[in-house]
């Protein structure tokens, strides 16, 4: 019996998660004429008409081609530099190494929406607002300690004998990080790339504050478009939603194996 | 090929020294055993001639040369570590090849070197396969394998037979000498199994507390050991030390005798006492017999004996082979003289 009410209680729970999803999707593929039925109603005839709009008069094509060169720069650049401190903090011995630790607690303790305005500041005085590179700057930096972070903790489960075996061998650092540790490190590499994409894709406050060029702009502000003060663009702000999340669907699906995998690792082993 | 010598060599960690004044000299091809209880600093000085640990005192010359701020790189060593430390994602061959392909080597030269080392460690089948593939056995002759393809100065071994079993152990230390005599490389090896230190060295370093107790040959280290503690660590079973009467009798403070320099015996110059404890072990017969004011001594006798527990037996001390140690733990002046064994 109890088994009963536990698969009532989390249909319900997965029906009002899914439901959104399936109303937009919904809208989306409707022909303006059916908009007058309820929103649960299914289309009749299906139609893609709003999604040609959006792409193209919508200028949504140039918004993804931005956000996925943001979201992936970010994602690959992240790697890199995230890899190569935690690689330091833990393996190297260098003065100064205390403060940076610091520096990087300070940085995972501090929101980002209590330091926007002089965010703004520094960016628009190195002259990058209104530039990718602006926010890809400010995307790396705000989350650079998180990752800094995970890195850290996956090379402290690396045994030290290893990089140890490695300096014998007569690898510099440079060659240990690069043939030693970072091949041994797929999964927090997979999942700095995963979650930095995502962050990057979804986020708006970022690239609302620092590109108001519409040819610059992202997905996420694009489907602000959408919504005027007297008007409301129904079936091109669904369309637009559905576009925006096809590839963080996608993600989601390629990688649910590691995702799984990393949210019960070492539970059980 | 070099030899390795320390000169007042010690090392500090903050303020507490864990190494203290360390000289020692080791020729060009020797096979030097440091041995020595848990925590007494085999491996700090081991990781020191390595380069993995800073010197923090004296001088330490590979090769004639000083090596104190040389990188491990620039020392020509190679080392087997107690984990074996292979690298999980890089096949057999890559692992041994690893150090010839960061020298920049020809495809062609690491290959054959490679194939060279697994023919004698019989890893031949193995080239291929992932570490996590291997036994322990395997993981170990790998590790050896990646240390000889280097053809380093020094060859430095970290207890690296202590996590594989009995049977195996014995195995590889056979393999271990006779690789040593092949390539004729020093070798400097650390162990707390005296077992192993005897059958390997030709020369043993015995550390304690950051000291080291004594340097000598396995025979030297056995016949005359330098202190009481040396005495009590090599050997096995352990040599039985006693104080009291039967001590002061000898003129001393305290009495050292090997196991298997007691035997069974009657007459005034033996001790009586009540076997508590019988070993069978075949070729030998381990009693522990206690004896009324020296405690129960371990009495080791050649063949099979057919003494039971609750035994009354009297025990001889082997005269040419008594130990005596003054209340400082260091052999009679006068035995020293003598010379004894
Ligand atoms: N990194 C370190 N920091 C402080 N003390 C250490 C460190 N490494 C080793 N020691 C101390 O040095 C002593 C010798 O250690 P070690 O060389 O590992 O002993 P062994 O190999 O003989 O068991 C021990 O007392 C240990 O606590
Ligand atoms: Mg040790």
């Amino acid at each position: 019996m109890g088994r009963w009410v536990l698969l009532f209680i989390l249909g319900v729970i997965a029906i009002l998660m899914v439901s959104p999803l399936v109303l937009t999707v919904f809208t989306s593929l409707k022909p303006t004429t059916e908009l007058v039925n309820p929103p649960w109603y299914p289309p009749i005839s299906l139609t893609f008409e709003h999604y040609v709009r959006v792409w193209t008069e919508g200028g949504f094509s140039r918004y993804f081609f931005n956000t996925l060169l943001i979201s992936v720069v970010d994602a690959i650049v992240m790697i890199v530099i995230a890899s190569l401190a935690a690689y330091a903090m833990v393996f190297m011995e260098f003065r100064g190494k205390l403060v940076l630790q610091v520096l990087f607690l300070i940085g995972l303790m501090i929101p980002v929406t209590a330091i926007v305005l002089p965010l703004f500041q520094i960016v628009r005085s190195f002259g990058l607002l209104n530039t990718h590179l602006g926010v890809i700057f400010a995307d790396l930096a705000l989350a650079v300690s998180i990752f800094v972070f995970m890195f850290s903790s996956f090379f402290m489960g690396v045994p030290k004998a290893l990089h140890e075996a490695a300096r014998i061998d007569g690898a510099t650092e440079f060659q240990i990080y690069r043939r030693v540790v970072m091949p041994i490190a797929t999964p927090a590499v997979v999942t700095t790339a995963l979650l930095e994409f995502l962050w990057s894709w979804n986020d708006l406050l970022l690239r609302l504050l620092l590109m108001t060029k519409d040819e610059m702009r992202t997905l996420s502000v694009g489907l602000l478009n959408f919504q005027g003060t007297m008007t409301r663009d129904v079936t091109g702000l669904s369309s637009g939603t559905v576009i925006m999340a096809i590839p963080v669907v996608l993600l989601f699906l390629f990688f649910q194996r590691h995702f799984v995998r990393g949210m019960t690792a070492g539970a059980v082993k | 090929m070099a030899g390795v010598e320390l000169k007042n060599l010690s090392k500090s960690y903050g303020d507490v020294e864990v190494l203290h004044d360390i000289n020692l000299s080791i020729a060009d091809g020797e096979f030097v055993v440091f041995v020595g209880p848990s925590g007494c600093g085999k491996s700090t000085l081991l990781r020191m001639i390595a380069g993995l640990e800073e010197v923090t005192g004296g001088d330490l010359l590979i090769g004639e040369k000083r090596a104190n701020d040389l990188s491990p790189r620039q020392r020509d060593i190679a080392m087997v570590f107690q984990s074996y430390a292979l690298y999980p994602q890089m096949t057999v061959a890559e692992n041994m090849g690893f150090s010839l392909s960061l020298e920049k080597r020809s495809k062609k030269e690491i290959a054959e070197k490679v194939q060279e080392a697994a023919d004698a460690l019989k890893l031949g089948p193995f080239l291929n396969r992932k570490p996590g593939q291997l036994s322990g056995g395997q993981r170990q002759r790998v590790a050896i394998g990646r240390a000889i393809v280097r053809n380093p100065q020094v060859f430095l071994l970290d207890e690296p037979l202590s996590n594989l079993d009995a049977a195996l152990r014995s195995e590889t230390r056979v393999e271990i000498s006779e690789l040593h005599q092949r390539m004729g490389v020093t070798m400097i090896y650390v162990t707390h199994d005296q077992v192993e230190a005897m059958t390997m060295a030709d020369r043993i370093v015995v550390l304690n507390g950051g000291y080291i107790e004594q340097v000598g040959s396995p025979m030297d280290l056995y016949n005359h050991p330098a202190t009481e503690f040396v005495a009590g660590f090599i050997g096995s079973p352990k040599m039985n030390f006693i104080k009291g009467r039967y001590a002061v009798a000898a003129g001393t403070t305290t009495l050292g005798v090997r196991p298997e320099h007691l035997t069974i015996g009657e007459g005034d110059d033996t001790w009586e006492g009540k076997v508590t404890l019988v070993e069978r072990l075949g070729h030998d017969t381990i009693l522990y017999v206690r004896v009324p004011d020296a405690g129960i001594l371990t009495v080791s006798l050649n063949g099979q004996h057919n003494q039971n527990v609750g035994d009354t037996v009297r025990l001889r001390p082997n005269p040419d082979f008594i130990h005596r140690f003054d209340d400082q733990g260091k052999p009679n002046a006068a035995d020293l003289v003598q010379g004894q064994g």
